[in-house]
């Protein structure tokens, strides 16, 4: 089949499928009742992934190079990260919540790639001798995979920010364990206060033969998360991903630059910036262990970090210097 | 005999006073997490006027762009832009102080802090619990009427788990390493500038445009180090066997090709390597980047003559690079020819002195101008080479490697669940310093099977009494 054509229907249906799939979360938000609705939004996010990675696939067939020579190919590999992250992200939250804020950024940037950019920018273009390095794929796949994980954490920050409004609130999570304790309410609570009734679970799990029902009680029951702990510690957790992602993909286009142009570092603007994203995000990680700035603080930071990680990605780009360019307005 | 030890007491004490207020005050202040935050934040903010204002232009730029009237923003005239240094933000004395104090920070911080946390592995014993009112500050905590430690054990262990057992009480981690991680990334950050301090300080960069065929001492140091002097190349020169350049069938540059030698002080090659973008030559601690390339010279044959050199210069040209030269085609000079050439590609462009263009020639091609056959030899292009010591490098490397290792390492969640059996009822709790959501998950469905363990032994209690 004609790889061309492929990848003009890919995009297009990646973009219908991620469009349909943000309906089905929404409504899955507004109408909670409705069954199946999150295991179909679950499987759209895994088509559209499967459909951008396959057009992906078919453009390094075609060009013969991994594909993120150009604008339109890596706002596809960053939408691919953004559903891969968001698939990653709901199987561990089991949190129907995380579609809901996702998926209308990845149809957005699909539609964008797709519809908006010109067809002259969509062509894969070749590469210029800076480029033709084993580095290539290296940093700029981390860094896509970097800002697709922050973003999806952002996003979380942002829902977190969202449903807590109005809330005062204490973070669970962090690297020295904040939060792990019981709420001084309940630390003297005894049987009667038991929240989830583990026993019965187990009981009714329980053998065939007759039994009276045994008189065990838990007096001492766990104390379970809730939706706005468990929002803000996916988020911490998808940026406590996206950290390491981000810092691998900066020091690999720092060993590349020296190896390839003797300075690892030329605070050339998408560097600084790059560098601001790791600033804004250490920041973030450290304010949640630092007692008077926990509570909404964090996550508006991390809030923050989504415009600059935007800033970082294409904003820079439209300075039109330096060896980072997509070809785009220049 | 009393009143000189007490004077000499408040004298060591007042030799104390500037150590007492660092390690009370300043040190402190210094692995303060707020302020490392604000530090963070501040550098991020003034990073940014780096990347808005452009830097290292001409003054007549920034007096163009940033005029007295209007002023932008009300105040940011080019005078009050050069005045704050906006036109080389990363090298201004308040940039480097604000890089100096998180680097203070960072230090303190990694010993004020980070390593006396690795305190914690060595008290790892008297982590028991013995008493069931411990397992109440827990979040997630349990009590079973029954429940048997040996199965609890099995449990966590199939989990993954590390298992200490003392008489009737347990402690179980695992993910530990995630506790290590962020003291090395502390300390990496650490490397990563004493690494970028040595190599500011005794690294240097040097350019040179040598012509195919030349030989040349590294001499043009544009940036050094105030520590530099014991890097610069003495003792061996470089020599250009030859310089080239790829082409695309479209006419585009593919490659930039230098074959470069070492040369010793007698002139004998000890090294040889040809270079490209992407592909440097190392020596002694100095790497040669291929950077830049130009025209040196052009070799051409006038008649029957010998094959002549003339140096070409680069020219003054809007949006492209041009080399030129004037050939004189009399013996008086009263008339010659202007020969251009824009690339290594061969192609001559020949203007006459009314600079008009008369005819085009090809390397390896001759050609009648005014009477006279002009014949191309050779088109002679010249390298432009980046030239680098930095001795920092192997630091800063280390520092990337444990870096990206650590922070990796700083992703782990480090779990830990305590259990004790006693008076009958079996106790369990547990917490993590980070993935609280998919421990909870983990934790009830322990307790899960905690449950159903009971549920059998119940049951099987209750069948062998009927």
């Amino acid at each position: 089949m004609d790889l061309v054509a492929l990848q003009g229907i890919l995009d297009n249906l990646s973009f219908a499928v991620l469009f349909v799939t943000m309906l089905v979360y929404w409504t899955g938000a507004a109408f909670p009742q409705i069954p199946y609705l999150p295991a179909l939004g679950m499987a759209g996010m895994a088509i559209a992934n499967l459909c951008i990675a396959t057009l992906l696939g078919a453009r390094w067939l075609e060009a013969g190079y991994f594909p993120l020579s150009n604008l339109y190919e890596s706002l596809f590999f960053l939408v691919w990260g953004i559903t891969t992250i968001h698939l990653f992200a709901e199987n561990m939250s089991g949190s129907r919540l995380v579609g809901v804020v996702t998926t209308p950024v990845a149809m957005a940037i699909t539609a964008f790639a797709a519809l908006t950019l010109p067809d002259g920018m969509q062509a894969s273009a070749p590469l210029v001798p800076a480029l033709k390095s084993n580095w290539l794929m290296m940093h700029v796949s981390v860094m896509m995979l970097s800002y697709a994980t922050l973003m999806v954490g952002a996003l979380l920050a942002i829902a977190f920010l969202v449903v807590t409004r109005g809330q005062n609130v204490e973070l669970r999570g962090s690297s020295v364990g904040t939060g792990a304790y019981r709420d001084k309410a309940y630390r003297l609570t005894r049987s009667s206060e038991s929240k989830v009734p583990l026993t019965t679970v187990a009981i009714q799990s329980g053998g065939t033969a007759v039994l009276s029902a045994p008189t065990q009680a838990i007096s001492l029951s766990p104390q379970r998360l809730n939706l706005a702990d468990t929002l803000d510690n996916i988020s911490y957790r998808i940026i406590g991903l996206g950290f390491p992602l981000l810092t691998i993909g900066i020091i690999a286009g720092a060993v590349w630059a020296n190896e390839a142009w003797g300075s690892y570092w030329s605070w050339d603007p998408k560097e600084t910036w790059a560098m601001i994203t790791w600033l804004v995000f250490a920041a973030y990680l450290h304010s949640r262990i630092t007692k008077g700035w926990q509570g909404r603080r964090p996550a508006i930071l991390a809030a923050t970090g989504f415009v600059v990680v935007w800033v970082c990605y294409l904003g820079v780009n439209l300075l039109g210097k330096g060896l980072h360019s997509y070809g785009w307005f220049l | 005999m009393t009143t000189d030890r007490s004077f000499l007491t408040k004298l060591s004490g007042l030799g104390s006073a500037p150590r007492r207020y660092f390690k009370k005050e300043l040190l402190p202040l210094l692995a303060d997490l707020r302020l490392a935050i604000v530090l963070l934040l501040a550098i991020a903010v003034f990073s940014i006027s780096g990347t808005v204002i452009e830097q290292g232009q001409s003054l007549s730029f920034y007096q163009a762009n940033y005029p007295e009237h209007p002023a932008l923003f009300g105040f940011l005239t080019w005078k009050v832009l050069l005045i704050a240094g906006f036109d080389h933000v990363y090298r201004t004395w308040w940039y480097l102080a604000l890089l100096i104090l998180f680097g203070s920070s960072l230090t303190a911080c990694t010993f004020v802090r980070q390593l006396p946390a690795l305190r914690w592995f060595t008290r790892n014993t008297s982590k028991f619990y013995t008493q069931p009112r411990q397992f109440q500050k827990f979040a997630l905590s349990a009590e079973f009427d029954s429940a048997s430690l040996d199965e609890a054990i099995s449990l966590l262990e199939k989990r993954r788990y590390r298992v200490f057992r003392s008489g009737e009480t347990i402690y179980a981690r695992k993910g530990i390493i995630g506790r290590i991680g962020p003291i090395v990334v502390h300390v990496s950050m650490m490397l990563i500038l004493i690494g970028g301090i040595i190599g500011a300080m005794t690294g240097f960069i040097a350019q040179e445009v040598a012509p195919s065929g030349s030989t040349f001492l590294i001499k043009n140091i544009v940036d050094a180090g105030p520590w530099a002097e014991p890097q610069f190349p003495k003792d061996w020169a470089v020599k250009v066997n030859r310089f080239w350049i790829d082409y695309l069938p479209t006419g585009e540059i593919d490659q930039f090709y230098s074959d470069l030698s070492v040369l010793d002080n007698d002139g004998k090659e000890v090294d040889r390597k040809t270079i490209h973008v992407n592909e440097p030559l190392k020596h002694n601690g100095v790497t040669l980047y291929q950077a830049d390339w130009s025209i040196a010279a052009v070799q051409v044959k006038l008649n029957k003559s010998p094959v002549l050199q003339f140096p070409m210069a680069k020219l003054d040209a809007v949006g492209s690079r041009v080399w030129g030269t004037w050939i004189p085609l009399k013996s008086d000079l009263s008339d010659g020819v202007s020969l251009i050439a824009r690339d290594l590609q061969g192609l001559l462009l020949i203007y006459d002195t009314d600079g008009k263009l008369i005819s085009t020639v090809r390397k390896g091609m001759s050609v009648q101008v005014k009477g006279v056959t002009l014949a191309i030899a050779d088109i002679i292009g010249s390298t432009g080479l980046q030239i680098k010591a930095d001795p920092g490098i192997p630091i800063v490397y280390l520092g990337f490697g444990l870096l990206m290792i650590s922070t990796m390492m700083s992703y782990v969640s480090h779990s830990q669940i305590w259990a004790l059996q006693k008076d009958g009822k079996f106790y369990i709790g547990g917490n993590t310093n980070r993935a609280q959501v998919v421990f909870e998950r983990e934790f009830l469905e322990l307790l899960d099977q905690i449950g159903e363990q009971q549920q059998t032994l119940d049951s099987n209690i209750q069948l062998a009494k009927v």
